[in-house]
């Protein structure tokens, strides 16, 4: 791929980011494409984002996949490992290799390399003094990113960061904890309603929220509604 | 009718916390002299929460220790148990109704605490003279019987409090989320019931919300709805 062509996608990326910052638009959407963006368009293997709640403890959000094994080894890091180090310092964590990360990040060590993932770059989701969550990419290789990455990268991140903080309710801590405690609230009702599609339909976790975000798209509706018209039972997925 | 009964079911909802209030709801609505809500059985054992007089404390601590009766029947079979004349041809429970012929005990009428599979107690509504209930104070008694069975049982998880709940790791928490909805397909319930019903099933079973939430994704573990009673499957 020359370099032109991945300018003009990531330019491509950023307007339809864009056009999905419209009124009433669903957080958990946007936190989506962001990540997929990020695995289509960086030199990474995946993508995740995780938000902190009202203690502090860090959820993921959105993920490139929903394979449990990935939720699983972004959440160790979310214990102990490079996310929560990135959450707590607000600067960018950089592991060119796993393999030699600290000690006492030995679980998320031992899962990530068992997964085949070598390094990762941790990145705030960050606005002034406050850090909201951190977008994680994690690859296949040892390494830093590419520089043109790296800005790339950031540039998602303060997407994220503003799409979840909408513009003007920024300086009111209450609404911020509020908005946060929003996107993970739907992230619950998300997860009960991959249950319901995967019951009803006899699929697996992972193709129900295949099911749900190919419902979502072609009826233009937010992933967080469709889940929470599942779980109500007012939507029932064919199939 | 309707009405009163929409009070009695929000009187119970208001009397979560404290098993004193389980029984007036009941007695306001039903001919009945007194009631008496007890626990019975393996899952939290055999004890009284809450009775309305000395009669029917007596009754229930009478079928714990003859381990026969109503409430024993109610619990195992997850249906009403209706006895409308003690004095009646053969007797279902003869040490039961010998016990208590000297109370003038003469109809008794028990509903199961249950919450999903979980059967965990029963509630005895008892009366000197004899009464009949109607198809309709049934089912409403029935349903009373529901709310209190979820307080009780979310009481009792309480009481232990430990690592059954919200201590897992988000992601512990995202697998129980997920079998959540399963549960909540399978049984029609809402989500905070969904999740009672996993949190009671890994009490009963000794272990933890995640592990049960995992056996439910994998297929392992299935509650169905059959007819009014729901089975689990493993």
């Amino acid at each position: 791929m020359t370099e032109l062509t991945k300018e003009a996608r990531l330019l491509q990326t950023f307007a339809a980011l864009a056009d999905t910052l419209v009124d009433g638009y669903d957080v958990v959407d946007l936190l989506q494409l962001l990540v997929d963006s990020c695995a289509e368009l960086l030199d990474t293997t995946a993508a995740a984002i995780l938000l902190a709640d009202g203690r502090g403890e860090l959820d993921v959000v959105a993920s490139t996949s929903e394979a449990s094994h990935l939720v699983e080894v972004i959440q160790l890091s979310a214990e102990a490992g490079p996310c929560v180090e990135c959450y707590r310092t607000g600067e960018v964590v950089q592991v060119p290799d796993i393999a030699l990360s600290p000690p006492e990040w030995f679980r998320f060590r031992d899962r990530a390399i068992e997964l085949g993932f070598a390094s990762v770059h941790a990145l705030p989701m960050r606005l002034r003094d406050n850090t909201i969550g951190t977008l994680n990419l994690l690859r296949d290789r040892t390494g830093t990113l590419e520089e043109e990455d790296r800005i790339a990268a950031r540039a998602f991140a303060d997407v994220a960061t503003i799409g979840i903080l909408h513009e003007r309710s920024v300086r009111e801590t209450t609404v911020l904890a509020e908005q946060l405690q929003g996107a993970l609230s739907s992230r619950v009702v998300i997860e009960q309603a991959k249950g319901v599609v995967a019951y009803m339909n006899g699929v697996g976790i992972e193709e129900a929220f295949d099911l749900i975000r190919q419902y979502a798209r072609s009826h233009q509706l937010g992933i967080s509604k469709v889940a929470a018209g599942i779980v109500d039972r007012t939507l029932r997925l064919g199939g | 009718m309707a009405s009163s009964f929409g009070a009695a079911m929000e009187a119970l909802d208001r009397s979560s916390g404290s098993p004193e209030g389980f029984c007036r709801p009941f007695l306001d609505l039903f001919p009945v002299t007194g009631a008496a809500v007890s626990t019975v059985g393996n899952v939290l054992g055999s004890e009284t929460l809450s009775a309305s007089d000395e009669i029917a404390a007596r009754l229930d601590e009478l079928q714990f220790d003859l381990g026969e009766g109503p409430c024993w029947d109610a619990m195992r079979s997850g249906s009403p148990v209706l006895e409308p004349d003690l004095r009646g041809a053969a007797p279902r429970w003869p040490a039961f109704a010998a016990a208590t012929r000297e109370d003038g005990l003469r109809s008794i009428f028990a509903f199961p605490l249950a919450v999903g599979p979980l059967r965990i107690g029963a509630v005895d509504l008892y009366s000197l003279r004899a009464v009949e209930l109607n198809r309709t104070q049934i089912r409403q008694a029935d349903a009373m019987a529901g709310v209190v069975g979820r307080h009780v049982l979310r009481h009792a998880l309480s009481a232990v409090g430990r690592e059954l709940d919200d201590t897992g790791n988000a992601f512990s928490r995202r697998v129980v989320h997920q079998a959540t909805g399963m549960v909540l397909a399978q049984l029609d319930l809402s989500p905070d019931d969904a999740r009672l019903v996993i949190q009671g099933h890994a009490f009963a079973t000794e272990r933890t919300m995640m592990e049960v939430a995992q056996d439910i994704i994998d297929g392992r573990l299935r509650f169905s709805k059959q007819r009014d009673a729901i089975e689990a499957t493993e």
